[in-house]
């Protein structure tokens, strides 16, 4: 009997049979069980539970919506005890722009509602529950004023108060907003819901996607134009993968893995897109990179085909840059003996073969000094993933 | 208790006037949050957002607010605020410059009242008089 192979993605369902790839886009209303079931369904009855493999990158971190009263107190306060609580920010929202504001299309792990020192009341009103209603999350959260705590809380089922995050002083109060994002992290991590109800199509275990693409790696010189040392970035809608040959590294740490995985939980371009424009604006070479591109800085917050593709053409630049020595903090890599750089994930059905090599060639010149080129490989149907869930010589997965 | 926003516009670090401000403020009996130097219009209209303020007193005493204030209107109209009072005094213009030019400027933007080179507690005073006379 032949496998099935599944990968729940942020943005995608991809499904493997035998030599058959096809990809459905997650539906954000419903759950991923319910969306898989009506999607797959069909294909699900021919195959056995113990023949069905699924592997998910779905919970690759929490996705926030933050509601605010304004953009230099509220929503800028919020994001910064966000941020430095490991949360990737999906949307902020300026309370008075709410009745013109489209709710998210995908499940929101937690709602933030702040605004207001304490001592002001009426702040919110129904404006918050008519949009809310639009609004599909697990947790909401509620850190403005104490005045309007009571009637948020009769209005919106299971609103979690705490502290205000504004004082009288207009400065910020960020601990138990921290805490709460912080531990609402960890149970993310520990396992999603949704993931759970997975366990009725397989009762094989079910991996996280990168897992299966790092385990993907040995086979991927046989079986692509790869050449050793290499790099698969994994571009997706939520984070930034990057799997790196251990060659590229000079570390101290002593390792039995031939390759390693780095994560940029801001760098992904749908759920964290405010973090990688955050992190763009915020490097030395944007502004000549975009010129380069022929667009401006305000191509970032358009939402257009084009945004998306240079969006997707940063995340590479900046992934790069945090790689490499310009950025000592992170994991170094020597890039300058990188001989192939492949490209996996949403970013191969976005942008061009011609696209990704502007990029590299720009960061090349002009981030190392270097006039050749790593080769550049586009795994545009995923097959690394599907040689990955195919590998299970080691069964036993060494991290998860 | 009647709440002031208040704080110096745009790239000024002139910071004297400002504490002399809070504290004459205060003990006018106004609640007072004072965002100190280096403020920018966005962050003066939010905090006035955030406190529900009644009053926003603006200073500059570097000459460049006329740059700064420009945008008034239009940062008001993105909230529906209350009846606010805007204020604004200190040093509105580079060198010398005619008290009639200068008010009728700053009233176009916005402002309800403008104090061009008028002493702290003369202006004060007058601040008082206007919320008395409104109320
Ligand atoms: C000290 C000072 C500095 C110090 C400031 C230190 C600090 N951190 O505060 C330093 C040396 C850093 C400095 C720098 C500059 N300064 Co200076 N500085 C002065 C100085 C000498 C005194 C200011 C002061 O503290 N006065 C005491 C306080 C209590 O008085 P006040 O500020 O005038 O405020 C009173 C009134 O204006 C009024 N008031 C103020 N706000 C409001 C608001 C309302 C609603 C009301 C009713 C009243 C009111 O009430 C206060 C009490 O009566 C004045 C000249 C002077 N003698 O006034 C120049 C002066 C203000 N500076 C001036 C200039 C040009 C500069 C610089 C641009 C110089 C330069 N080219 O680098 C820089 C600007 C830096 C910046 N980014 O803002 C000019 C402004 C010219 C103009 N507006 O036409 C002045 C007037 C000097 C001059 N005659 O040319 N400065």
């Amino acid at each position: 009997m032949s496998k099935l192979l599944i990968d729940v993605g942020s943005t995608y369902f991809k499904v493997c049979e035998e030599t058959k790839l096809a990809q459905f886009f997650r539906d954000f209303k419903k759950d991923i069980y319910d969306d898989l079931l009506t999607k797959c369904g069909d294909i699900f009855k021919h195959y056995a539970k113990e023949d069905v493999y699924i592997c998910s990158s779905a919970n690759g971190g929490l996705s926030t919506l933050i509601i605010g009263l304004t953009n230099s107190f509220s929503l800028k306060f919020a994001k910064n005890i966000a941020f430095n609580s490991g949360i990737n920010i999906i949307d902020t929202i300026l309370y008075s722009k709410i009745e013109e504001s489209k709710a998210p299309l995908e499940l929101i792990d937690v709602v933030i509602i702040v605004g207001g020192i304490d001592g002001i009341g009426g702040v919110f009103d129904e404006r918050l529950f008519n949009y809310l209603s639009k609004v599909q999350y697990s947790n909401i959260v509620y850190v403005g004023t104490t005045q309007d705590a009571a009637y948020l809380s009769q209005n919106i089922p299971n609103l979690k108060v705490l502290d205000n995050i504004i004082t009288q002083k207009l400065h910020v109060n960020g601990a138990e907003l921290k805490e709460y994002l912080t531990n609402l992290y960890q149970a993310d991590i520990v396992g999603k819901e949704d993931i759970k109800h997975l366990y009725e199509f397989t009762s094989n275990q079910i991996y996280s996607t990168p897992y299966i693409v790092n385990r993907s790696l040995p086979l991927i010189d046989a079986n692509f134009e790869v050449v050793n040392p290499f790099i698969v970035v994994d571009i997706g809608g939520a984070t930034t993968d990057i799997h790196y040959s251990r060659d590229l590294v000079r570390d101290n740490i002593l390792s039995d893995s031939e390759y390693d995985r780095l994560v940029f939980k801001k760098l992904g371009v749908y759920k964290s897109k405010e973090t990688l424009i955050f992190a763009a604006k915020n490097n030395e070479f944007v502004y000549e990179l975009l010129s380069y591109l022929n667009v401006t800085e305000n191509i970032l917050e358009e939402e257009s085909a084009k945004s998306l593709r240079i969006l997707m053409q940063l995340s590479i630049f900046l992934v790069l840059y945090k790689v490499s020595r310009l950025n000592p903090a992170y994991v170094t890599l020597h890039l300058e003996l990188l001989k192939s750089i492949v490209l996996t994930g949403g970013i191969t059905k976005v942008l061009s073969y011609e696209e990704v090599e502007a990029i590299i060639a720009f960061f090349y010149r002009k981030v190392m000094n270097l006039h050749s080129l790593p080769t550049i490989v586009m795994d545009y149907d995923y097959a690394i993933w599907t040689l990955g869930m195919k590998n299970d010589t080691h069964k036993e997965p060494k991290c998860l | 208790m009647q709440k002031v926003v208040t704080g110096v516009i745009g790239n000024d670090i002139h910071v004297v006037a400002n504490r002399l401000i809070d504290i004459s403020l205060q003990a006018r009996g106004f609640e007072v949050f004072n965002l100190g130097v280096n403020t920018s219009l966005e962050e003066f209209i939010d905090a006035v957002v955030e406190t529900d303020a009644d009053i926003l007193l603006i200073s500059s005493l570097n000459g460049e607010a006329e740059g700064w204030c420009r945008d008034l209107q239009f940062l008001r109209s993105e909230y529906t605020l209350r009846d606010v009072v805007f204020v604004i005094g200190g040093n509105l213009a580079v060198g010398e410059a005619k008290q009639s030019d200068i008010i009728p400027k700053y009233q176009s933007y916005g402002f309800d009242l403008v104090f061009h080179q008028v002493d702290l507690n003369t202006g004060l005073d007058e601040l008082e008089k206007y919320m008395s006379e409104r109320a």
